[in-house]
């Protein structure tokens, strides 16, 4: 399957890899079918464990997802049984679990969302945005330290910035 | 938008399986109770809103005038 996107141009998925969301990602009602592509690459070919989440169906829509557990090791995800169900999955290890990632031109403005996570079933191509009920997960989490130098569009932020 | 005035203890009904209660009315606070399947989710809307606004900014960053995102691999090592 062959779509248009503004960053990557016309690319081509297979059509079974087209992820379809249950629930929108919020304010993104119209929605539906996404491509979980491979992340940015350095200057020099480096790879991330950060990936692409490209909508199939607006060529300007397209997320950066990451492991939340990367930088919040005790992350958990607790889903209600009923949106088990409406994933396909038997139980939550069934699912991937990615938190959307804000990267401003100010890095030191980095962060993630940790109160709705996008919630994947990689078997059943089925996911949504959860929004967790617990009230210790911010929309906002930061992973730099507030003192790190405000520099834009840094060259250089050693993982050792990341918090924790 | 329907408008309906209920008194403490008193509810609404929103089709056939959703009640809401107004329990307690003090200090320009009104506490609410929701009885609804387990389906239906229930959020504050600041919370639902705050999440609209954070995706439209992640969306934004990810957009291809934002900055270079090349250093993410640094980042987020594999």
């Amino acid at each position: 399957m062959r779509f248009e996107t503004t960053r990557f141009g016309a690319i081509d998925v297979d059509p079974e890899s087209v992820i379809t969301f249950t629930q929108p990602i919020v304010g993104f009602q119209t929605l539906r079918r996404f491509a979980l592509l491979p992340g940015p690459v350095s200057g020099n070919g480096e790879e991330s464990r950060v990936r692409w989440l490209q909508s199939t169906e607006s060529p300007e829509t397209a997320f950066l997802l990451m492991d939340p557990r990367s930088v919040y090791p005790a992350y958990e995800v607790d889903l209600r049984p009923e949106e088990l169900a409406e994933l396909g999955a038997g139980s939550l290890s069934a699912l991937d679990v990615y938190t959307l990632l804000v990267i401003p031109p100010d890095h030191t403005q980095i962060r993630t969302n940790l109160k709705a996570p996008i919630v994947i079933n990689p078997k059943q191509r089925l996911a949504k945005q959860a929004i967790l009920e617990r009230q210790d997960y911010p929309i906002q989490y930061f992973l730099l330290r507030p003192s790190a130098p405000a520099e834009q569009c840094a060259e250089d932020i050693s993982p050792e910035e990341a918090r924790r | 938008m329907l408008v309906l005035t209920r008194k403490e203890n008193e509810s609404i009904m929103i089709g056939s399986d959703i009640e809401v209660k107004v329990l307690d009315l003090k200090d320009n606070q009104v506490k609410l109770g929701i009885v609804a399947p387990r389906h239906i989710a229930v959020h504050r809307h600041e919370v639902y809103e705050a999440i609209q606004a954070e995706n439209a900014q992640a969306a934004a960053a990810a957009g291809a005038a934002a900055c270079d995102l090349s250093n993410i691999p640094k980042l987020f090592p594999r």
